[in-house]
């Protein structure tokens, strides 16, 4: 390997850090906090990879978490300030780093959902659950990662150990401006990205193609045909593959499209109850909080057997996400797919307002990509798609759409 | 500021056209939402939004509103 070879471009540092640097730091770490909590990417990726090596187990914190949320957590400074001292009896460098890294096979992560519905819940993974997608081989030694996730999210931890155990380059694209990010693509030959379908509908590239991207993974929402035909044009030479996973269980099932496929030997762990996918719990990481039906762990993702063949299906929506309009059930997912796929928007949110007439009344926030998209127009366009109660009353053309910490689309 | 009889005529209006509705010339406080205008339950809720993002009051609140005249007076009452 290229001693000058790069394992991390931080644009919000604008800092590059070698393969080398990264090792030089791994053989000179004398102590471990016990809980990660930082904005610095680099810091967070070498805590964890020495967590690893050091057999240490970790506690990932989002870094904007606030003091009353860590509380909620039973912590305060003084925990988060807790060292352990740590002495390493060989040196790693790029021959024997992914040895030393799989012996740790009693390593612990511990990390928290990005509690959308109420207060976060910890979730503890091994090695082997966190890294079940992962691939290694020669093919995958050039690869450079367009990092798009919260690296203290699953997400971001499974893209992060893919693109480590293969020794390959990361550039951070969790944070910069859609401009910013294509420039990055250019600039460092970006050949993979993993993001979720909000990532890449706010990627604005005018007429611009990317060929130097050959692989696209999405994940964290739902994906459609529309977003697919998006990206395939915006990158010609990319084969597109959509994940499902969740905190709770790490990566399940991937699919070209919108089409899940259920592995024959996953068969047993998986099942549909009343539209709602069902796991069971030894496809889970180790947690309290998992509210368990007998065996088996209810997701919450409603979604769609597809007949006549066998162990697929297509994601719906999320069951808590359902809105009650006059009695009837709306999936704002299905509404933000029809809106998005309008020629001048860019990206959609659709959400419940209380309402004393109706219960909720249907709203959409929207981003256009020019000037001429109006309320009225895009009401037209949707009442040609949609049965009328699912047409959001209300249309907001708006400057920006706000995303989770994890970089999905912000639930109202 | 224009009476807001006149700011409401405006909002109706809006509701209609945005649902294909045909528009109205004039309002008057006995015209009756429903039966006069033609608004159904979804307009309606969305007029009670449009009315509360402009005046901050949601005429339904304490129940059904069936004239124009109706909402003019819990626009007045909530007002003080």
């Amino acid at each position: 390997m290229d001693k000058n070879k790069i394992f991390l471009f931080d644009p919000l540092k604008q800092r590059e850090y070698s393969y080398e640097s990264f090792f030089d730091r791994l053989n000179n770490v004398e102590s471990l906090p016990l809980f990660i909590y930082t904005d610095d990417i680099f810091e967070i990726f070498v805590l964890i990879t020495a967590s690893v090596l050091y057999k240490k187990n970790i506690v990932l914190l989002d870094n904007d978490f606030k003091e009353s949320e860590l509380g909620q957590l039973g912590l305060n400074d003084d925990s988060l300030l807790k060292r352990e001292t740590v002495v390493f009896n060989k040196r790693v460098d790029e021959n024997n780093f992914i040895d030393s890294v799989q012996e740790s096979k009693d390593w612990r992560i511990t990390l928290y959902t990005s509690g959308t519905t109420g207060q976060p819940k910890k979730i503890t993974h091994s090695l082997k659950s966190i890294s079940r997608m992962v691939k290694i081989s020669d093919k995958k030694k050039n690869d450079v990662w367009g990092f798009a996730y919260n690296p203290t999210h699953i997400a971001g931890l499974q893209v992060f150990f893919q693109a480590l155990f293969n020794l390959d380059t990361i550039i951070n694209l969790f944070g910069p401006s859609s401009g910013e990010i294509l420039s990055l693509i250019d600039e460092y030959n970006i050949t993979n990205i993993s993001a979720t379908p909000t990532f890449y509908r706010m990627l604005v590239p005018g007429n611009r193609k990317f060929n130097s991207i050959k692989r696209i993974t999405s994940g964290g929402e739902n994906f459609n045909l529309a977003l697919f035909q998006r990206m395939s044009e915006i990158f010609p030479n990319a084969r597109i593959l959509n994940v499902y996973a969740s905190t709770e269980a790490g990566s399940l099932f991937a699919s070209d499209c919108d089409t899940f496929s259920i592995k024959e030997e996953d068969a047993e762990n998986v099942k549909i109850v009343e539209g709602e996918l069902l796991i069971h719990k030894s496809m889970l990481g180790i947690s309290d909080s998992f509210e368990l039906e007998g065996d088996w762990y209810k997701t919450n993702d409603m979604v769609e057997l597809l007949p006549d063949r066998n162990l697929q299906f297509k994601f719906v929506g999320r069951k808590n996400e359902m809105i009650n309009v006059g009695g009837y059930k709306v999936n704002p997912g299905e509404v933000e797919e029809i809106i998005n796929n309008h020629p001048g928007v860019i990206v959609s949110r659709v959400y419940g307002r209380k309402n004393s007439v109706l219960g909720n009344v249907l709203i959409a926030d929207v981003t256009v990509g020019n000037q001429g998209v109006i309320e009225k127009d895009l009401k037209r366009y949707l009442q040609e798609y949609l049965q009328p109660f699912k047409v959001p009353r209300i249309i907001n053309l708006v400057d920006a759409i706000e995303v989770t910490r994890t970089g999905k689309l912000k639930r109202v | 500021m224009p009476q807001k009889i006149e700011i409401l005529r405006v909002i109706i209006n809006q509701v209609l056209e945005n649902n294909s509705k045909e528009k109205i010339s004039s309002l008057q406080s006995s015209t009756n939402l429903r039966d006069e205008i033609g608004l159904d339950s979804f307009d309606l809720a969305e007029l009670t939004i449009r009315i509360e993002m402009k005046f901050g009051i949601d005429v339904f609140e304490s129940g059904i509103v069936l004239t124009v005249g109706e909402i003019l007076n819990k626009l007045d009452n909530g007002n003080g």
